[in-house]
């Protein structure tokens, strides 16, 4: 092969890369893309280097990514009204139904993805596919207490509570914890008013109350020694040194899935299964459950060294929530912790 | 050179079609949306106003905004006012490096300045450690998620807008007056209160305005160093927009933050002018 460059060949080339320059879909085209609503943070870092680079090999395709949290996804949907910037959602169970109530997501074909067959039966419905577990219990710095604690409602007593964080019940895993907390006081998914209750008794010692997003900084910091989350947060801290261990309650660990859905109105809806189905191969699930992400796979093919579970068959048996209960009362009983709690 | 009449209008042109687009039609259609009385927009009415309205709550939420706002308004004047005399007083090299100090705060990430803010004022923080180290208290105090804390953090965060303007101002102060002054046998107190204070005035009240509006609307700041106990309107906005969607009420919201914090700017230059006025008469 002749290694010079003619003129002709370079001004061609450069052609060539111009009009890909002025025409951006088209280069899109050529290659393909798929627009995600992503997490910000661990999500966003972890699917940029795993997941965008194993659906490039794969498929040729291009991975774009907005970083919004789920209940931004769903706010930036409805402002769209049908012309969604993103072809997947990425949601936690609560948003999961309110974008169902809202009509945002398109009929999901699960027979579309080749790794189902890894899944869990009745895992995949019409509307989504879960992508990753979340396991929440409590979290404690092991060098502050003499004892463990083992239950939620330890949580409400001395020495524990003097060293509590709280979070409200604007996330999935503190509405979830915080339903436990009720139950364990009388309550049920449908009355956290026993946790009201207790709430006003210990407020004044309670150590912090900060936003989700804001925990395991005050956690790292020693704000707080003891709090509410999932296995991925702990693991994430441990591996920068926090001591930190998680405890299984007594009442049984929290579980709930994060799930993925095409947009209603997407631009890109095959390489939208393709993207999801990549998320879920089994490579993928194995190296998102590694250090430093920690996200707890739904493939049954992989290995679950370090999660609180021996098989993905055991979420049967662990805490679930029913969110079209939950749903329709959050917004009041956001509403009220914010209220109780301001000073 | 004096432009035509014509010309004026012209240059403002894009600038003004800029805001109209951006700013007031958004500012209408946020208007617009407070008076739906359900999170549809489906039903026009007074619904989420007298919600509002009636809410003790809602009243603590305003009231507290303001009042951050203030605090930190006179916080930023007793620490950046001794700064500033500093910075006139001082040579070329010194106030290059004290400008570039001053500026610091702004080249930082306001993620960064937040996050560093926990790291000081946490329990195992800097501060608490060096007074623990003292022995000043045996028990860490509480200054994250408090009042207090928030308003030292958003003094720091907050001081360029205040010491720039009142800065360039202070620069064009004729020395000669100050002189004057001392020459005929005012004490220096005398000097800073009668001549110095005074004709700083524009620069401290555009540093006031700034610093108000800034500090009352610092969502992030609010929210990560304040802490879930303490709740203004930037916080409460967001929440009845991205979590519980009712945006007849965040625009209910908004419209209040905007008027209150443009009444406490007006009332600010009203008594810049007044005292400014008092002065030259």
């Amino acid at each position: 092969m002749n290694p010079h460059i003619t003129r002709r060949q370079l001004l061609a080339g450069a052609g060539v890369m111009g009009a890909c320059a002025m025409f951006p879909k088209l280069a899109l085209a050529q290659q393909g893309s798929a627009t995600t609503a992503i997490y910000p943070g661990a999500w966003e870092e972890a699917y940029r280097g795993i997941v965008a680079e194993a659906l490039r090999e794969t498929h040729g395709i291009d991975l774009q990514m907005q970083p919004l949290f789920a209940v931004d996804q769903i706010a930036q949907a409805r402002a769209a009204r049908g012309n969604p910037s993103f072809d997947t959602f990425v949601l936690d169970p609560g948003p999961r139904v309110t974008a169902i109530e809202s009509g945002l997501f398109d009929t999901f074909d699960a027979s579309r993805l080749e790794n189902s067959a890894h899944l869990e039966p009745g895992m995949a419905d019409e509307h989504g596919v879960p992508v990753a577990a979340q396991f929440v219990g409590i979290a404690y710095n092991p060098n502050r207490f003499d004892e463990p604690p083992t239950d939620w409602a330890d949580l409400f007593e001395e020495p524990y509570v003097s060293r509590l964080g709280l979070t409200g019940f604007q996330t999935t895993f503190g509405t979830v914890s915080i339903i436990e907390m009720a139950k364990a006081f009388g309550g049920s998914e449908e009355n956290v008013e026993p946790f009201f209750e207790e709430l006003q008794r210990v407020l004044p010692h309670v150590a912090t109350i900060g936003t989700p997003a804001s925990m395991p900084s005050l956690f790292q910091q020693g704000q707080c020694d003891i709090m509410y989350t999932n296995t991925q947060t702990v693991g994430t801290l441990r591996a920068r040194g926090v001591d930190i261990e998680f405890v299984r309650p007594a009442s049984g660990v929290i579980t709930f899935f994060t799930t993925m859905h095409i947009a209603r109105g997407a631009n890109e809806v095959d390489n939208a299964y393709k993207y999801i189905d990549t998320v879920l191969s089994t490579p993928v699930q194995q190296q998102l459950m590694a250090d430093p992400y920690f996200m707890a796979p739904v493939n049954s093919e992989v290995d679950l060294a370090d999660l609180p579970l021996s098989d993905m068959s055991e979420i049967a048996n662990m805490v679930q929530h029913d969110w079209s209960l939950i749903n329709p009362r959050r917004a009041e009983w956001i509403e009220r912790f914010n209220r109780e709690v301001a000073s | 050179m004096q432009l035509p009449k014509s010309a004026q209008w012209q240059l403002a042109l894009p600038l003004s079609l800029f805001y109209i687009a951006f700013f007031a039609a958004p500012l209408l259609l946020l208007i617009g949306v407070s008076f739906f009385n359900d999170e549809m927009l489906t039903q026009p009415g007074l619904g989420n106003w007298r919600r509002f309205v009636s809410d003790a709550f809602y009243w603590k939420v305003t009231f507290d905004t303001v009042k951050l706002g203030v605090y930190t308004v006179c916080a930023t004047i007793l620490v950046g006012y001794p700064l500033a005399l500093v910075y006139m007083q001082a040579g070329p090299r010194t106030k290059r490096i004290l400008l570039f100090i001053i500026l610091m705060p702004v080249l930082l990430s306001v993620v960064v300045r937040t996050f560093a803010w926990i790291v000081i004022l946490s329990e195992q923080g800097v501060i608490n450690q060096t007074i623990m180290a003292l022995g000043l208290t045996s028990t860490p105090i509480r200054l994250l998620q408090t009042e207090l804390g928030l308003v030292i953090s958003l003094t720091q965060i907050e001081m360029p807008l205040m010491l720039l303007p009142l800065i360039s101002v202070m620069a064009r102060i004729d020395p000669n007056l100050i002189d004057a002054s001392t020459s005929l046998g005012a004490s220096r107190w005398g000097t800073l209160f009668k001549v110095i204070v005074p004709l700083s005035f524009p620069g401290l009240i555009a540093g006031c305005i700034l610093v108000f509006a800034s500090s009352t609307t610092a969502f992030i700041s609010h929210s990560i160093i304040g802490g879930n106990r303490l709740i203004y309107l930037p916080l409460m906005i967001w929440q009845q927009t991205s979590v519980l969607y009712n945006w007849p009420l965040a625009a209910v919201g908004a419209i209040v933050l905007l008027v209150s914090v443009s009444l406490c700017i007006a009332l600010i230059t009203l008594l810049g002018r007044r005292s400014m006025r008092h002065l030259y008469v």
